[in-house]
């Protein structure tokens, strides 16, 4: 993710009023993720899993806190468990922002069978989870799906997905 | 030791400002005798029982929030002990509450060579410690309740007898979470909407 799209999450989260950054690094993020460490407005968590860090956003956001998980697809797959039992049961209102792995454009160098799984995957488990999602791709819209899926997040009081691609991420 | 007893002991300690979350198991009907009232969210499934307790830790930096865990959820997402540890926050106490057994269905690990207040403290978590008779709990329950700093407490009690029935509608899903925002909304350092 180059500085302009980490810029431009940074401040749209920012006028969100969006001040709690979970994560667990990975690399298509990893300079998101080290611009909210450094920057003293977020409350910046590292977690050591995708499940705990699902079960630990849920339980800031229905706290009150407004709060970002930002992980990959691989991500949300192993916090699955996790994503099914806070968002159908208890919907908490949590923004996801997750790098689209093996979407097109992913040249990251991860051998062609594993991007292909996260293609085939990534969205109908979100589909089955019933985890409302968006893929955005494009560096003029990014803004706004960010402030929609915030907007929505808290208004459905319901985990939001916005899966990063395009040339917002790549 | 009895899981009930140990909770009813635990339960006069947990004042009003206090927020408490269970995992599902016998904690919940249990917790839901010894406090009906009060902000309590029940019944968090395997493994997600720990690290919600730490995200309202991180939203109410100064109430004491109650983890009342066991063996089963929290080896389900041990890696939630590190999170705690690095999080490091002043003000959450957990109890594993430790019967050695997945529900009625036999040992868990623990009844052989785990040891999870050995794996909490090499997570980073530094105030530890494992209980084995009522009157250790109630010492370690006033200390941790006292102190800063997470600590976690593992409690070995017995099986449970049977199965214990509590107000669903009090302690499961949906309803259950409303009855707790209704309680959270209200505090002064809730900073969502109301």
């Amino acid at each position: 993710m180059d500085q302009q799209s980490v810029q431009v999450i940074v401040e749209t989260l920012k006028e969100e009023g969006i001040d709690l950054a979970v994560t667990l690094p990975e690399e298509p993020t990893f300079s998101l993720t080290e611009a909210m460490r450094q920057d003293p407005y977020f409350q910046a968590v590292t977690v050591a899993g995708e499940g705990n860090g699902l079960a630990f956003c849920a339980g800031a956001a229905l706290g009150g806190r407004r709060v970002v998980f930002v992980t990959g697809v691989a991500g949300l797959l192993v916090g699955s468990w996790a994503l099914s039992q806070m968002g159908m049961v208890y919907g908490p209102p949590i923004l996801i922002l997750a790098s689209y792995r093996g979407d097109f454009g992913d040249h990251s160098g991860i051998p062609g069978s594993q991007l292909l799984m996260f293609k085939q995957v990534a969205e109908p488990l979100l589909g089955a989870l019933r985890v409302p999602y968006r893929v955005v791709s494009q560096k003029a819209t990014l803004k706004r799906m960010i402030q929609e899926g915030s907007f929505a997040c808290q208004d459905y009081s319901h985990p939001i997905v916005l899966l990063l691609s395009g040339e917002v991420l790549w | 030791m009895k899981r009930l007893d140990c909770l009813k002991v635990l339960a006069p300690l947990v004042d009003e400002h206090m927020l408490a979350v269970t995992s599902l198991s016998t904690n919940t009907p249990f917790w839901f005798t010894v406090r009906p009232q009060g902000p309590n969210f029940f019944a968090l499934n395997m493994g997600l029982c720990l690290p919600f307790a730490l995200g309202l830790s991180v939203a109410f930096p100064k109430r004491k929030i109650i983890a009342i865990d066991s063996d089963g959820s929290l080896m389900n997402d041990s890696s939630s002990l590190i999170t705690v540890a690095d999080v490091n926050p002043p003000n959450l106490v957990a109890f594993v509450m430790d019967n050695g057994s997945y529900a009625h269905m036999g040992p868990t690990f623990t009844t052989r060579r785990t040891d999870l207040a050995k794996m909490a403290q090499g997570a980073g978590i530094a105030n530890t410690g494992t209980v084995g008779s009522l009157e250790e709990f109630s010492a370690a329950a006033k200390q941790a309740m006292e102190s800063r700093g997470p600590t976690l407490i593992v409690a070995k009690v017995e099986r449970d007898a049977g199965r214990v029935s509590a107000d669903r509608s009090r302690t499961s899903g949906r309803p259950m979470r409303e009855w707790f925002m209704d309680a959270v909304r209200h505090h002064p350092d809730y900073k969502g909407g109301r």
